[in-house]
């Protein structure tokens, strides 16, 4: 039982800290917060079925192909809903912007992919119980990608420039940096890891078109938990949610555990708008 | 103009006599316009299955009695509108059905949310109207008259499910598991209520949202409440899919029983191996079972011949949808070629005087207080796995 | 002086001609429905209807999305909510049967409560947040109703409330409906152009200026989701009685999409135009029927597409006034000598205190130990090069920022650190290096915003277009006007200020701020952008208004200006004084002559 509960907790919680994630990459380039980070998600589990089950790929070109594809939606999210309402950033158009986006991705997946969920292929075919591979896939996953985040933003020239962009956008490109350029790369990025967290939670969560709202709202309550662009307080509150989650949901029950995750949300964002691990809110004058 | 309607009167009169409907009597007052049957379908939305199959019945049975000269000379005519399943689409397509298109009849919706919305609306306007939908409440000949049900209702595949439980599995230690919509709530709380009524032991009942990445929870506290047999009430192929891989997984031997989306197609790409599916018994319907010897009923072979000489697909979809909607077709026309007009009246006249009426999916009984027509021992549990062209294989305890 | 008290009476007279084109519309929209029963069937009635209880919600929501900018996208939340309240309470299968309008007001109730939680975070937190809630509080209320089953029915729901002779049929429910849609929208715009409105976009658009004039935001919104959210549950009792049946899916994402959709069609600040955008999108769907599985795609391209394209909706196709041509060659000439009807003479003696005042970010001293004294009817000015505090020192005295340490007091009364929307009370106004104004709002509503704490009809007295609140926004426009007058932009009263030159912002911003008849005003860079004659009226403005008594503190780069009018000069570096005195003992001062004047 205790098993049970930390194996689907950790699962659960490493795609929603991936999708927390997924939003504070393209938070930190941008200042905005897109709608299409559950959606890419959720793509990347329709890609990876597409690839592999329907089309018959082997599982790395279905891997390669899904991450990809994944990056062009988050590229495509950058041209067409993030950089027309840039200039207006305190008008928040952005929010309406990739709303309309994503609901325009879900619509045409559950239209063209069905409205009913969709299997998953086994990918390793390693182990059963708790330790079945859909459980730990996402967890390790999860902690691949932070490492990988933390190599590139610490060690490698790009990431120094993201880091720099993120901490002042304008001082970023007095220095000459090419903040567009990066920016696009940013939503790649994020669109690479948004896949990845579809495509080792798959199996966990199959194929299924509205797995995008669903992450889009559990994604970012690690966000909100672990404060604004801030990944490690994204991961913190991303095991915590699904631990949270699927502890509630073995005590309690299916429908009262989403009310006690939304009275959570809620009551955090009352006591510490700026998330548990966030910084201060920004000179406004 | 005159001629021309008096010739087709007389071809019309002439293709009835070829149909030989038994009932078939001079009408009193008759005109060259179409029936028009409203048909109210989800054919897009999350639960556009069975409209697609139902449709094609609509379509097969249209055909045939028009290429067959029609209803007394007058053509069927179908107005269909799409409503996603959302009852609030539902309300306005009825509405404009009614008021708008004008039409004499209705057939659908086919599913419960809408037609709880839609039956007061159409009680309103006297409109005939035959449905598919489970819900109970949905019959109730004094406030619904013209409401009438050509399906099972909840309450019996209920007392099907439970009856195979009881009587042909023979166990007592029940589990019941839905999921967390509208329906799968109220099914699981009746299903529950009607096994401790008969004196089992429901040792477990929960509802569980559908998209609940992992099973175990529910399943294991099942298992340690010593569950003989779980009876699941959902239409989630996704959850029910989990459910199977999670009772593998499980090493468990617990029976499946229950709604009858456990026999979905998708299921066999869901589950993660083929051996997962077996001991799950969903609800059928004689009428599309084969026996252990692969034969379908007489008439239901009948039926499947033609079809498949129409070339109408059955591999994806469930006979009984099918047949289900050439019955409600016919079942129209044939209340119209009985009363002899359109009028409201009329048609649900005859449709009360029905008794076992020999429809391809089953026996049909009306009466003016009985508007649950489908009789509840023509359903039966049958193999989920066993699907061959929208039929299926009766479970096991079937003679 | 004749000519500036005419000016009130000439204008009241235009303010009302000016009603009847604006009411126009909705007449139009109100006899096309009154004339539609003549011309449709039972089907019309039903999608007429419809079309109404969605405008009932959609006109409260509009306060909260085109008005407060707060981006609420699952109001269908309570619409849910209040169709179950209304179904429960009418059928008494809990409590005894409720009759129905009890029951709707009661469901009202329930909605408003709903209303200000499901906006709580709202109160601190923006846009993002707030919609995610929203979206949250959606998914929750279906699957209670889902899951309540002993009140709500659970999936097989519960019957709609019946309403008795003459509004049970189709085309009586119909004009019931109509007669609550008309009320909804009399409501609304009761709100909508009063001073809470106007308070509403200043804190939408101009937030910072909004703190400034003493709106305050957490008692302003609460009213707003109170209002909103029984607008919401009214409606929602009457799409139960519509439905006749109401189950949890009757409730879709669709319907939150469609709400928020018609407002952003329609346009932002706008009554017409999100109501004609509810009509469409209620009709839209019904005659593009075979299109009915790419609604939510259609309707979410169109909202990209007002958002790229026309992000002022069907509003500002609409707004002919605003595409006349300006003339080009404005030059602003305040007429100071109307000053003295419109400013009362300033009583106070206090003075406005800082005494070794420290305000640090992480390491950097932005002030470090600051005395200054603004004593009434004497300018100060405030110098120094960039980053060194000059209007950092503004912002705490008006509470952006809370000093670390020292003290700021006013007369006797300390003024509590942070706390901006305190000021305005304690008679502290201010303006902004960057103007802060409300584009989408006409230049006279922008200075009426500055007299919003100044009126005394209370939120619901406005609502209901109670005879204060009339006397209220007459004073107000007057005073405005006036206002305008002395800052010599009374011509553009009625034009969108998005469409003003820079430095007519400026004088806009003045103007605001003596709405409150400040006893000190802090000016930031007033002069900045101006022509070297512009600069000059603003110096005699600037003297006029301290001659009234109020104390005023100049922050400038403009050293002429200074030296002009001060009666007193500060000058900073690196959050320090460097030199302070009358401005001929400064102009003399070896350090700043060298350092900043240029010798």
């Amino acid at each position: 039982m205790l098993g049970s509960i930390i194996a689907s907790g950790l699962a659960a919680g490493a795609i929603y800290a991936l999708v927390g994630i997924t939003y504070n990459t393209m938070f930190s380039t941008s200042r905005v917060m897109s709608f299409t980070a559950g959606q890419l998600a959720m793509l990347g589990g329709v890609f990876g079925s597409l690839f592999m089950l329907k089309m018959g790929m082997p599982t790395l070109v279905g891997f390669a192909l899904t991450l990809i594809a994944c990056a062009i939606i988050g590229v495509i999210t950058e041209f067409v809903a993030v950089r027309p309402v840039l200039k207006s950033l305190e008008q928040h158009l952005y929010v309406l912007s990739t709303l309309a986006l994503a609901l325009m991705i879900q619509q045409v997946t559950a239209i063209k992919w069905g409205t009913e969920p969709q299997p998953f292929p086994r990918i390793v075919g390693l182990g059963t119980g708790v330790w079945d591979e859909k459980f730990w896939l996402p967890v390790v996953a999860c902690g691949l990608t932070i490492l990988g985040l933390e190599y590139l933003y610490r060690r490698t020239l790009v990431g120094h420039a993201f880091m720099a962009i993120a901490e002042d956008n304008f001082a970023a490109r007095a220095l000459g940096l090419p903040e567009r350029n990066l920016r696009v790369a940013s939503y790649a990025l994020a669109g690479v890891i948004g896949g990845v967290a579809g495509f080792a939670g798959g199996e966990l969560m199959l194929a299924f078109f509205a797995n995008g709202a669903l992450l889009n709202f559990y994604g970012f309550v690690p966000v909100a938990l672990g404060g604004l662009g801030n990944n490690r307080g994204a991961l913190i509150g991303g095991l915590a949610l699904g631990l949270f989650q699927q502890a509630a949901n073995f005590l309690v029950g299916g429908i009262f555990s989403s009310v006690a995750v939304f009275a959570i949300f809620i009551i955090v964002l009352l006591a510490a708008p700026q998330g548990l691990f966030g910084s201060a809110t920004a000179r406004r004058v | 103009m005159s001629i021309s309607r008096r010739g087709i009167l007389l071809g019309g009169a002439g293709a009835l006599g070829a149909a030989s409907f038994p009932l078939a009597r001079p009408a009193i007052a008759q005109s060259s316009e179409p029936i028009k049957i409203g048909w109210l379908a989800a054919m897009t939305g999350p639960s556009s299955a069975p409209t697609v199959g139902f449709n094609r019945g609509v379509t097969f049975a249209t055909e045939a009695i028009n290429a067959a000269g029609g209803v007394k000379g007058r053509k069927i005519e179908i107005i269909t509108r799409d409503t996603q399943g959302d009852p609030t689409k539902a309300v306005n397509a009825t509405q404009e059905l009614i008021s708008q298109a004008k039409v004499h009849a209705i057939w659908g919706p086919v599913n419960s949310g809408e037609a709880l919305a839609t039956t007061p609306l159409m009680a309103r306007a006297k409109m005939p109207d035959l449905h598919p939908c489970v819900v109970d409440t949905l019959i109730d000949p004094a406030k619904f008259p013209a409401a009438f049900r050509i399906a099972p209702s909840n309450g019996q595949w209920d007392d099907a499910v439970r009856n195979y439980c009881l009587k042909v599995l023979k166990v007592s230690k029940i589990a019941v598991i839905g999921d967390t919509t509208g329906y799968g709530v109220t099914a699981v709380k009746a299903s529950v209520e009607a096994f401790k009524k008969d004196g089992a032991d429901v040792v477990y009942s929960a509802n569980i949202d559908a998209t609940q990445p992992d099973m175990t929870p529910d399943m294991l506290r099942a298992k340690n409440a010593a569950a003989q047999v779980i009876v699941v009430w959902s239409v989630s192929t996704g959850m029910e899919a989990r459910m199977f891989n999670t009772r593998a997984s499980m090493n468990w031997d617990v029976a499946f029983v229950g709604h009858p989306s456990l026999a979905s197609g998708e299921l066999a790409s869901l589950i993660e191996k083929p051996a997962n599916w077996e001991k799950v018994y969903a609800i059928g319907y004689k009428s599309c079972s084969y026996d252990s010897a692969g034969k379908l009923p007489p008439k239901s072979q009948d039926l499947v011949d033609r079809l498949n000489k129409a070339k109408v697909p059955l591999n994806d979809t469930l006979l009984w949808w099918i047949a289900g909607g050439i019955d409600a077709v016919e079942l129209i026309a044939r209340a119209v070629e009985a009363s002899g007009s359109t009028d409201s009246e009329g048609i649900v006249k005859y449709w009360n005087s029905l008794t076992k009426y020999p429809g391809y999916f089953g026996n049909y009984s009306f009466s003016p207080t009985q508007h649950n027509g489908y009789p509840t021992d023509e359903i039966v549990m049958s193999e989920a796995r066993s699907a061959k062209n929208g039929t299926f294989a009766l479970a096991p305890g079937y003679s | 002086m004749t000519a500036i008290t005419d000016i009130p009476t000439s204008r009241e007279t235009t303010t009302k001609h000016s009603v009847l084109p604006a009411l126009l519309p909705f007449l139009g929209v109100f006899a096309l429905a009154m004339i539609l029963p003549f011309v449709s069937n039972d089907y019309w009635a039903l999608i007429g209807t419809r079309a109404a209880i969605y405008w009932v919600l959609v006109a409260g929501l509009n306060l909260v999305v085109g008005f407060a900018g707060h981006l609420a996208i699952g109001y269908v939340a309570l619409l849910t909510l209040g169709a179950y309240t209304t179904s429960v309470l009418a059928a008494g299968n809990v409590l005894p049967p409720v009759p129905i309008y009890g029951a709707l007001m009661i469901a009202s109730c329930v909605g408003a409560v709903f209303g200000v939680i499901v906006g709580l975070p709202a109160m601190r937190l923006r846009t993002f947040y707030f919609a995610m809630t929203t979206l949250g509080f959606a998914t929750i209320v279906t699957q209670i109703a889902l899951a309540w089953q002993s009140v709500t029915g659970g999936g097989i729901g519960i019957v709609g409330p019946e309403f008795s002779a003459p509004f049970n049929t189709p085309w009586g429910f119909y004009y019931l409906c109509i007669g609550f849609a008309a009320v909804a929208t009399w409501l609304s715009a009761n709100i909508a152009y009063s001073r809470f409105g106007r308070a509403l976009i200043a804190i939408r658009d101009a937030d910072v200026a909004a703190e400034a004039t003493g709106i305050s935001k957490p008692k302003l919104l609460v009213s707003i989701f109170l209002l909103a959210g029984a607008m919401a549950a009214f409606a929602g009792g009457l799409f139960a009685s519509l439905q006749t049946y109401i189950t949890p899916d009757a409730f879709t994402f669709d319907l939150s999409v469609l709400f928020f959709i018609a407002i952003l069609i329609g346009g932002r600040g706008s009554i017409l135009g999100p109501m004609l955008g509810t009509i469409i999108l209620t009709i839209l769907p019904e005659i593009a029927a075979p299109l009915a599985a790419w609604s939510t795609f259609l309707y979410a391209v169109l909202l990209l597409l007002i958002v790229l394209v026309m992000p002022g909706g069907i509003a500002a196709l609409l707004d002919f006034k605003n595409r006349r041509p300006l003339a080009s060659n404005r030059a602003i000439v305040p007429r100071i000598a109307g000053l003295s009807d419109v400013l009362r003479k300033t009583a106070t003696t206090k003075t406005l205190t800082l005494r070794d005042v420290v305000l640090t970010f992480g390491n950097v001293r932005a002030i470090d130990g600051l005395d200054l004294d603004v004593k009434p009817g004497q300018i100060h000015g405030l110098i120094g090069p960039n980053g060194s505090g000059k209007t950092t020192t503004l912002n705490v005295i008006s509470g952006y920022y809370a000093a670390k340490g020292g003290t700021i007091t006013l007369g006797d009364d300390a003024l509590p650190p942070g706390m901006p929307e305190l000021r305005a009370g304690k008679g502290i106004a201010r303006t902004f290096q960057t103007p802060r104004v409300i584009g989408e709002a006409s230049v006279l509503e922008n200075v009426m915003v500055g007299g919003t704490i100044e009126g005394e009809a209370t939120f619901a007295e406005a609502l209901l277009s109670l005879p204060r609140h009339h006397r209220d926004e007459r004073k107000l426009a007057a005073q405005a006007r006036a206002m305008l007058g002395v800052v010599g932009l009374e011509a553009l009263a009625d034009v969108r200020a998005d469409r003003l030159q820079h430095s007519e912002l400026r004088f806009i911003e003045i103007a605001r701020a003596l709405m409150l008849q400040p006893d000190f005003l802090l000016l930031d860079e007033p002069a900045a952008g101006l022509s070297s004659d512009e600069i000059t009226r603003l110096g005699a403005l600037i003297k006029a208004i301290s001659r009234r008594g109020t104390g005023v503190l100049l922050v400038e780069h403009h050293a002429d200006l200074i030296f002009d009018i001060c009666d007193q000069v500060t000058v900073l570096n690196l959050g320090k004084i460097l030199a302070a005195g009358t401005p001929a003992e400064i102009r003399v001062h070896k350090e700043v002559v060298s350092a900043y004047l240029g010798g």
